[in-house]
């Protein structure tokens, strides 16, 4: 790389630090220096100097660009850290680390649960933070998921000796606490085990259904051994009942067929 | 898919719209569309897009390229952007003068670029790179800017056509965006056009704007001023040729009657500029 590249690679790094950087107290109290102490030279400087507001105001934006999908897609978590006062903290630390890196706006927050996941910030105080926010999210997840292939030989109605084959935005969910009862009025959720279904219909639109753990199994050992295994396994006795519930859930756009 | 030339004036095509285009197309001439949201996007939406998508005119407007930026691009990106691109019939797709990403973060912001030369002689063999490695012809879009970063060793006007040339791209001449930074930097818009490669645009922007205090933001998120109007018809005028103008909007979006009746308007002053040249 030639210098004058390299020093194009500089001035763009200086300006990333003062976006993302937790903190912009260094830059205001000195730009001059923030820019110095990134290796760029006097007239760098003093452009960054004379420009100090209008560099802060590119700072808010990109914040806010890459905060605004948990604000719009996890709002009992926001709801959460607000009264707490840690919302603001949790965008700094997550923006600190830089891993947004898709060219994709959709996958920003799911960027952000991963980090979360990795971090694992926030979860000695709040320990269902990471289940609350993945709950939240599901629903944009299940909505925008792509279709998928359909197997070839897929059947509409289940036989003993099928395997499900779930539609590929269904989401079968485990959670240790119950985060699908969790409000406005009381966002933080109980303890306690939660099996959900999350699934979209032929509308688009998302739909829920608390399953039991039985039925949770069924749904998710059941695309890997035939139906009737999977029963006999988990201690269910009631074939009729469980195929109906099967062809019920195929109906809805779950369950895809079964082969 | 061989289309005719696009022309007239056309709309983002947002979201809150998708639904109502779908079931009746409401007689716009084209739709400008981010590929980003779209391409590995599923559900209903997704559906009612490429449905329209399918049938009505789109020219590709993207968002995350970076082209200004140091991080390579991505062959697996490139490749389902050309797949889209072929697929829309889009006859271009442009990207913004900018930098967004950075040391692999991206910032999905549009971050100003050093009005330097070297500056402009490495975006633009990185425009270069993507007129070559893209199915279609590339345009790049001037952007507001609110900032100088770092010393410019030119004006912006300059370092435009520095890098068109340089590149050898065609221009997406967002009006608004030249008409924002006279007044955040305090020039004539009018004047800023002289010895501009007109002959390179291929496609107008307008857009609304909102003030904050002392600085004029590109918000896309109010109605076109006429100013901004004057300074299309000016432009369309100068270029005499009736390169498509389209209308974005992407916050504060309105029902779509109301944009509509917005896109007339300009559409009238768009083929009163082009009859004038005649």
């Amino acid at each position: 790389m030639s210098e004058a590249a390299e020093e194009l690679l500089l001035i763009q790094r200086c300006f990333a630090d003062l976006v993302l950087e937790p903190g912009a107290e260094a830059f205001e109290a000195d730009p001059a220096t923030f820019a110095a102490d990134r290796g760029l030279g006097p007239l760098h400087q003093e452009a960054f100097h004379r420009f100090k507001d209008r560099l802060l105001f590119y700072r808010d934006s990109v914040r806010g660009a890459l905060w605004e999908p948990m604000d719009r897609y996890l709002p009992l978590l926001q709801a959460i850290l607000e009264e707490a006062e840690a919302w603001e903290d949790c965008q700094a630390a997550f923006l600190a680390t830089r891993t947004v890196a898709s060219p994709f706006y959709r996958d920003v927050a799911p960027t952000f649960l991963g980090w979360l996941a990795a971090s694992g910030w926030g979860q000695d105080r709040w320990p269902y933070l990471l289940q609350l926010a993945h709950f939240e999210l599901v629903k944009e997840l299940v909505e925008h998921a792509l279709p998928g292939e359909t197997p070839a030989g897929l059947q509409p109605v289940p036989g003993p000796r099928a395997r499900v084959v779930l539609a590929a935005p269904t989401q079968v969910l485990a959670y240790t606490f119950r985060v699908h009862e969790a409000t406005f009025e009381h966002p933080e959720p109980e303890p306690g085990p939660c099996h959900l279904l999350a699934s979209r219909g032929s509308d688009g639109y998302v739909r829920w259904r608390v399953l039991t753990e039985a039925t949770a199994a069924l749904l998710v050992r059941g695309q890997e051994a035939p139906i009737d295994e999977v029963m006999e396994a988990l201690g269910l006795e009631d074939l009729p009942a469980t195929l109906a519930f099967l062809e019920d859930l195929q109906a809805l756009g779950a369950i895809l067929g079964f082969q | 898919m061989k289309r005719e030339p696009i022309t007239g004036v056309g709309l983002g095509l947002r979201r809150p719209h998708v639904e109502q285009v779908a079931l009746a197309e409401p007689g716009v001439p084209f739709w400008e569309l981010a590929p980003e949201n779209l391409m590995g996007d599923g559900g209903r939406e997704a559906e009612l897009t490429r449905a329209i998508v399918a049938r009505t005119p789109v020219v590709s407007h993207g968002l995350s390229l970076s082209v200004g930026g140091f991080d390579p691009f991505e062959a697996n990106y490139l490749d389902q952007l050309g797949a889209f691109l072929l697929a829309s019939g889009s006859p271009w797709h442009s990207e913004h003068l900018c930098f967004s990403t950075i040391d692999g973060a991206t910032t999905h912001e549009l971050l100003p670029l050093p009005f330097t030369r070297a500056s402009a002689r490495h975006t633009a063999a990185r425009a270069r790179e993507l007129k070559h490695r893209l199915p279609v012809p590339f345009l790049l879009e001037n952007v507001t800017y609110y900032s100088e970063l770092g010393a410019k060793e030119m004006e912006e006007a300059q370092f435009i056509t520095e890098v068109l040339e340089g590149a050898d791209v065609g221009w997406l001449l967002d009006v608004n965006n030249v008409y924002v930074n006279s007044l955040n930097f305090g020039f004539d818009p009018f004047a800023w056009f002289e010895g501009m490669p007109l002959h390179r645009v291929a496609q107008l922007h307008v857009a609304g704007h909102d003030r904050f205090g002392d600085l004029v933001v590109d918000t896309h998120g109010a109605t076109v001023v006429p100013p901004v109007v004057e300074l299309m018809r000016f432009v369309l005028s100068r270029i005499g040729r009736p390169v498509p103008v389209l209308l974005e909007r992407d916050n504060a979006i309105p029902p779509l009657a109301q944009l509509l009746a917005e896109r007339a308007a300009l559409q009238e002053a768009y083929d009163l500029a082009l009859a004038a040249h005649v």
